[in-house]
């Protein structure tokens, strides 16, 4: 039983010390023979040790797996350019194309919200230097004959927001951008974002963000 | 902070949208690694960076194209949460796939003829367009040329792909 366990134990090294290899380059799985790892391991096998056999065959198999691999990338790589071009001369069909795509995208892991570049930015950005408090100065009282008047807007809020509302209604239900229809001035679509930021509040006006459509 | 961390960050960061990771200069760089045996070790470390992160279904890549080695999800999880950007556009799939043959016949870059000789259907410039957009590909409007960036290479396992046709045509 003891010198059972061994064999396995030691096949299971001579295997983490080939993968081992293979991974740093030093060896190539098509020239390295596995063949006697097999035939080990198929001697060694016998009702006590069926647990430890069984894994270290299923590590024995995912060599040969990668040997195949490996077969099979250098057989692409005979004599193929030409043939990939007549094939696609041929014009084959999309699908075809798209079949032979799948299963070698992959997606790629980025944590840019967590790496150190981020946490550096962040770090200047909150230890930046803050410029000196403002002080008030007070200003002198000075007396003049000119007249002054405060503008005061014609009509209150409400009525402004609702003349706009009717006045888009009609156009509704439309992308965002085009809201505001032809008006360049900034100050006045400004004025109309902020009618159009309470109609959505009050829900008479509703938004999809999928879309960017504004509705009733 | 160990050697395994810095490298969990250097090959996960984004640079730019097609430079994502680091090279084998940028990572012994970082670690000052100025050793005779410094690639050994860099060997070793990825090696061992791969084995951590595999149980979270991770795996370290290397990208042909710019020769950057980052990390991507392993194959099975990509296939579940739909890597492929191209989902329903096959023509678009289809253009690239004939960009790709045509650019790398001619290191990194072709002509829009070349590809058009062998996609013969209507429409190739906008595909072209749309690959541009996307990031895959520059088109220099000047000399009628196209030329990949490293994006392609970091998304589609290329190896795989044209190992697949090459078996493929072997079948027929």
């Amino acid at each position: 039983m003891t010198e059972i366990k061994e064999i396995t134990e030691i096949l299971d090294e001579r295997i983490e010390e080939i993968q081992k290899q293979v991974i740093s380059g030093k060896i190539n799985l098509l020239d390295y023979e596995l063949a006697p790892l097999f035939t080990e391991l198929k001697n060694a096998l016998n009702m006590d040790n069926l647990n430890n056999s069984s894994k270290t065959y299923k590590d024995a198999c995912v060599l040969l797996n990668q040997k195949f691999d490996e077969l099979k990338k250098m057989l692409s790589t005979l004599d193929s350019e030409q043939k990939f071009i007549d094939y696609l001369k041929s014009n084959p069909k999309y699908e075809e194309i798209t079949q032979l795509f799948n299963g070698c995208w992959r997606k790629v892991f980025k944590i840019d919200s967590m790496s150190l570049s981020f946490l550096e930015f962040s770090k200047n950005k909150l230890c930046k230097e803050r410029g000196v408090s403002i002080t008030i100065e007070h200003l002198d009282k000075v007396f003049s004959d000119d007249e002054f008047l405060l503008e005061i807007p014609e009509r209150n809020f409400t009525e402004k927001m609702t003349a706009f509302f009717n006045d888009i209604q009609k156009r509704l239900p439309c992308l965002f951008e085009e809201i505001f229809g032809k008006e360049q001035d900034q100050a006045k679509i400004y004025e109309l974002f902020v009618y159009l930021l309470h109609l959505l509040q009050l829900g008479k006006i509703k938004y999809q963000k999928e879309t960017n459509t504004l509705y009733i | 902070m160990n050697e395994l961390s810095i490298l969990m960050h250097l090959l996960s960061r984004k640079i730019t949208t097609d430079k994502i990771g680091a090279s084998e200069d940028e990572i012994l760089d970082a670690l000052n690694l100025k050793t005779k045996n410094k690639s050994i070790h860099f060997q070793h470390l990825i090696a061992n960076l791969s084995q951590y992160i595999e149980k979270l279904g991770l795996q370290v890549r290397y990208n042909p194209l710019d020769e950057h080695w980052f990390i991507s999800f392993e194959q099975d999880v990509s296939d579940v949460i739909s890597a492929n950007p191209f989902e329903s556009q096959p023509k678009l799939a289809a253009t690239l796939f004939c960009t790709l043959t045509c650019c790398f016949k001619n290191s990194g870059s072709c002509t829009i003829h070349e590809i058009s000789e062998l996609r013969k259907k209507k429409g190739l410039r906008d595909d072209l367009k749309v690959l541009d957009r996307k990031g895959y590909i520059t088109i220099d409007k000047k000399k009628d040329q196209v030329h990949l960036t490293p994006l392609i290479g970091y998304e589609l396992d290329l190896n795989a792909l044209f190992t697949k046709l090459a078996l493929k045509l072997k079948e027929q």
